[in-house]
């Protein structure tokens, strides 16, 4: 327990007060910085890199030369044009708290919580876990957005502090998973069996990507999954866009582009794997 | 809708329902008379001169205007009161010393003694009241009184006869039938106490003649009737709501249809629901009738506030919130009693069973029944900020930290208030040089103290003058402790040359406060605590005082119809939260700019911590402006519910809200033409967005749209 609080820091990238897409009710998403997967699509790029980043918006730069030393620490720049920006900061468990209990008379009415998301925040299961027992202690619901790809010794340690979790299905067929992802499915569809045996909630979530997992086939494996492993909670298809896509540019990384897939497509899919 | 209701309100939108007025020649010598005896004598000439509206379609009669001028008015509309028309025309949106400016006041009749007693019982206290007061002003005030009451029932009994005559010449058998059970109506109210709900209806229909503003707390006035009647099988809900409806477009078309205010909203403004006498919540299916009867109605004026409680099931705030999201005209608002309660007992000192009728009237100035809002000025509480960094920069240059700096600016504070709060008694002393009549009649205090509502007659009465600029000097205040003294980014010496220089070679400071700057609304420590300090000493300052009527101070934030935080703005130098020289002040602490950053949650935080003593209740708004993605989606919906819930929970006063997107704001401005539908809420009214001035519009954009 020595660990506890103060010594122990993470990059968080950004903390979002009153989302209503992270989970039930209202709630504050804390997305960690750093993720093992590599999805093409991801429309956080800024959230892989473990480190504090620099985003540089090079159409807005008017070259001004104020930044020429500016280094990922430099917590109070600010250049003027909005063309350069950190992303990442460093807090501690009591400091993520701190923002996180700001809104807990909004998570009592509404039944929300916390949802701690990323990047993976599963890959900082220490300090990952501190949080979630404060948050616990303070009687505040509890959400870990995860993508699945850990160890289940990692989910073994949370699981009595977490009420929910919101665990990404990005593809069934397993080439298609490496392809995309740049790891194969096999540990996250087993951690995904375990949890689904477990007591906590689960919410699936399933992107939508056009000429990637967009198919029947996808759907109808992904249902018969469920069929054999029990069904989550809830499952929520998430359809592609393309708002990350300048971000790739800003962190000088190349972007894969996908088409945005319409409504009746989704609508289509969906009915294949909701059972409702 | 029924088919009559249809007519009516086709009539109404058409403006054929206005009750224009007839004129009258009045007797030469009367100029020979006192001052009292000619006013009213000429007041009651006039209301018997006029001729009701009316139409084979109407089940009710009886408005009539004051407002030409040549007989005096009433409380709302002040044509023909000489002292208010000589100040109107150098004060009325003429600002003295850019600190104060004169504006309008509002006031609700108590339709409840109506109801409870009729007129001739009103007239029963006047009598008492005469064998009382035996100075000569007091006589013949009260028995001015006595003659515009008894010319009531007079009129009551004209119209009666006029319903009888329409009767005979339309040939529908339903019509014929509605019209002459309205001639019989009209021979009871509102001389005698009603003895059904339409009556009832009837008889405010007619008495809000004398005060044309607000009906007040209608739900608890109505419901002994409304119940009794349902009880007894004499109503059916639906024939109530028709009687609401056409009391509804009545009050639509008591303003003009050329006058711009015939689409805003604040020109009749009533409550529903709130805490009962006994402490119960007083939200009752009559009230769900109201909302029911006027969301039906594609009109703009009244509009209504729900009194949400802690008692107030959720699916009465949800239902409300349901009817608001679908009203395209933006007829509700809501208001946290728990709130207002606490300030009207504990600060005002009112007991709870009178503090309960509060009503909101107009933009949303708190009133009682049977009450005026006591103040009539803005104040531009931003002055004091201009002052220190301008003309006595030299007091704060060398102050060695934020308490030391703060103690200065209160001084500069209050001496600004001060000077303010005596111009706002001036305006009332000047105002109580005229007698009213009309709207006295139907006001508590004026007949048992023999003294005219605008002579500070009222007993249970709210002095709230509005602080514009609230949000331009907490930041303000922010911006020194964080820049100067947490930070110690800039000296004070610096942020007074940066002032002073309006900015100009300190456009690297000035952009660093605008993207770093701890503004209020992002709930963080420091921006809470430099706002609950403000508040405390606000408190602190005006817990005790009263204005000249002894009515208690309190403060508000609203601006009204008229763009005052532009004209304060204009004529002030630049202020430390990022304000630029000439730019307008800020109203209400809702959205600003893009200043709040951390999301809704934050800003609902910080609004509903900044005044726990509750000394802010008095004509306060808060504006939210909230994307309408949110609120399409069921699931979203619910989450709103709940969001605007807790708020209140966590100690919000008021909130109202527009669902648009910033680009539709932008588009509408630059293309009028194609945004002619697009309703926002103001500064307690609504309107469309298109018709407003262009400072307040740009002030909407402004706003953040919060996800
Ligand atoms: S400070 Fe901003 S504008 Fe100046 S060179 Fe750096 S990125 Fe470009």
């Amino acid at each position: 327990m020595k660990l506890r609080n103060e010594t122990m820091k993470t990059i968080i990238f950004d903390i979002e007060r009153n989302s209503f897409v992270d989970g039930p009710g209202i709630r504050t998403t804390v997305f960690f910085k750093g993720c093992n997967l590599k999805c093409k699509w991801c429309h956080n790029p800024e959230s892989q890199n473990r480190e504090k980043e620099i985003l540089f918006y090079k159409n807005k730069c008017t070259w001004c030369g104020r930044c020429s030393e500016l280094t990922v620490d430099d917590e109070h720049f600010l250049c003027f044009n909005d063309a350069k920006e950190i992303c990442g900061k460093e807090y501690t468990v009591d400091e993520v708290f701190a923002e996180v209990i700001k809104d807990k008379a909004f998570y009592e009415t509404s039944g929300g919580g916390v949802t701690f998301s990323g990047g993976e925040c599963m890959l900082q299961i220490d300090l990952l876990l501190e949080m979630l027992k404060k948050c616990k202690e303070n009687g505040i619901h509890t959400a870990v957005d995860t993508a699945g790809h850990i160890p289940w010794e990692s989910f073994e340690k949370i699981l009595p502090f977490t009420d929910l979790f919101l665990y990404d299905i990005k593809a069934m067929n397993e080439e298609i998973h490496k392809e995309y992802t740049g790891v194969t499915n096999t540990c996250i569809l087993e951690n995904l069996k375990k949890l689904l045996k477990s007591n906590v909630d689960v919410w699936v979530r399933i992107p939508i990507v056009p000429d990637v997992n967009d198919t029947e086939e996808e759907m109808k494996n992904i249902k018969a999954f469920f069929e054999s492993y029990g069904y989550p909670a809830k499952i929520e298809l998430l359809p592609y866009h393309a708002m990350g896509e300048h971000k790739y540019e800003a962190l000088g990384k190349s972007v894969e582009k996908f088409d945005v897939p319409d409504k009746e497509k989704i609508e289509k899919l969906k009915n294949i794997v909701v059972p409702y | 809708m029924t088919d009559r209701i249809a007519e009516l309100t086709k009539l109404t939108l058409e403006g054929k329902m206005f009750a224009e007025m007839t004129a009258t020649e009045f007797d030469r010598e009367d100029i020979f008379l006192s001052k009292q005896e000619m006013e009213s004598k000429r007041l009651c000439e006039h209301i018997l001169n006029q001729k009701p509206v009316l139409t084979q379609y109407q089940k009710m009669t009886g408005f009539f205007l004051c407002r030409n001028g040549i007989v005096v008015g009433d409380a709302f509309h002040r044509q023909g009161h000489k002292a208010w028309e000589e100040m109107r025309k150098d004060f009325y949106l003429k600002n003295i010393d850019n600190l104060s400016t004169l504006e309008w006041q509002h006031a609700t009749a108590d339709y409840k003694k109506v109801l409870e007693k009729g007129i001739k019982g009103i007239i029963a206290e006047i009598d008492d009241s005469l064998k009382l007061h035996t100075e000569k002003e007091e006589q013949e005030f009260l028995s001015a009184l006595k003659n515009v009451a008894e010319t009531l029932i007079k009129w009551a009994h004209k119209c009666s006869e006029k319903a009888l005559e329409m009767s005979e010449q339309t040939d529908i058998p339903e019509y014929r039938s509605n019209l002459k059970t309205l001639s019989e109506a009209l021979k009871n109210v509102p001389e005698n106490k009603p003895s059904s709900f339409y009556e009832a209806v009837l008889a405010i229909y007619v008495c809000f003649s004398a005060d044309p503003d607000s009906v007040g707390t209608l739900d608890r006035y109505l419901n002994p009737f409304y119940e009794k009647d349902l009880k007894e099988g004499k109503l059916t809900r639906d024939e109530a709501k028709e009687y609401l409806q056409e009391l509804f477009l009545m009050l639509q078309a008591a303003t003009h249809i050329a006058n711009g205010n015939f689409t805003r909203g604040g020109e009749s403004h009533f409550c529903i629901g709130g805490y009962l006498p006994d402490g119960s919540d007083g939200f009752c299916d009559l009230s769900k009738l109201i909302l029911e009867a006027l969301i039906d109605l594609p009109t703009w004026i009244p509009q209504v506030t729900l009194r949400w409680t802690k008692k107030t099931p959720k699916e009465v705030f949800r239902f409300a919130l349901d009817c608001e999201r679908k009203d395209p005209n933006k007829r509700i608002a809501f208001q946290n009693d728990e709130k207002r309660l606490k300030c009207y007992t504990e600060i005002c000192g009112f007991p709870f069973e009178k503090a309960v009728g509060y009503t909101t009237v107009g933009c949303n100035e708190p009133a009682f029944l049977g009450a005026i809002t006591g103040s009539n000025s803005k104040i531009n509480f931003a002055r004091c900020i201009e002052t220190l960094f301008h003309k006595k920069s030299e007091k704060i240059i060398n102050t060695k930290d934020f308490d030391e700096f703060y103690s200065v600016f209160l001084e500069e504070m209050f001496s600004d208030l001060e000077t303010a709060y005596e111009y706002d008694n001036k305006y009332n002393r000047m105002r109580a040089k005229d007698i009213n009549y009309l709207s006295s009649i139907f006001f508590q205090g004026c007949i048992e103290k023999a003294r005219s509502l605008t002579q500070g007659a009222g007993d249970v009465v709210i002095a709230s003058p509005m602080y514009i600029g609230i949000a331009n000097v907490i930041d303000s205040l922010i911006i020194v402790k964080q820049f100067v003294f947490d930070e110690k980014i800039i000296t004070m010496a610096e942020l007074v040359s940066a002032l002073k220089a309006d900015w100009q070679g300190y456009e690297e400071l000035h952009a660093l406060i605008l993207k770093k700057g701890d503004f209020f609304g992002n709930d963080t420590d420091r921006s809470n605590y430099v706002a609950q300090k403000l508040y405390q000493s606000l408190y602190e300052f005006l817990k005790d005082k009263t204005n000249l009527f002894g009515y208690h101070w309190l403060i508000g934030d609203l601006i009204g119809y008229n763009p005052h935080h532009k004209w304060f703005g204009e004529k002030m130098e630049a202020t430390p939260d990022g304000r630029h020289k000439c730019d307008s002040l800020k109203f209400g602490l809702g959205q600003s700019e893009g200043k709040d950053r951390n999301g809704l949650t934050a800003l609902l935080n910080s609004i509903a911590k900044v005044d726990p003593n509750a000394i802010g209740c008095g004509s306060t708004v808060t504006n939210l402006m909230i994307d309408e993605q949110l609120v399409k989606n069921e699931e979203n919906f619910e989450k709103t519910v709940d969001m605007l819930e807790t708020y209140f929970k966590n100690g919000g006063v008021h909130f109202q809200l527009t669902y648009v997107s910033k680009e539709d704001l932008i588009n509408a401005k630059a293309t009028p033409d194609d945004y002619k539908n697009l309703r926002v809420r103001v500064s307690g009214f609504s309107d469309y967005f298109v018709k407003l001035n262009e400072a307040i519009q740009d002030d909407i954009i402004k706003r953040t749209t919060q996800k």
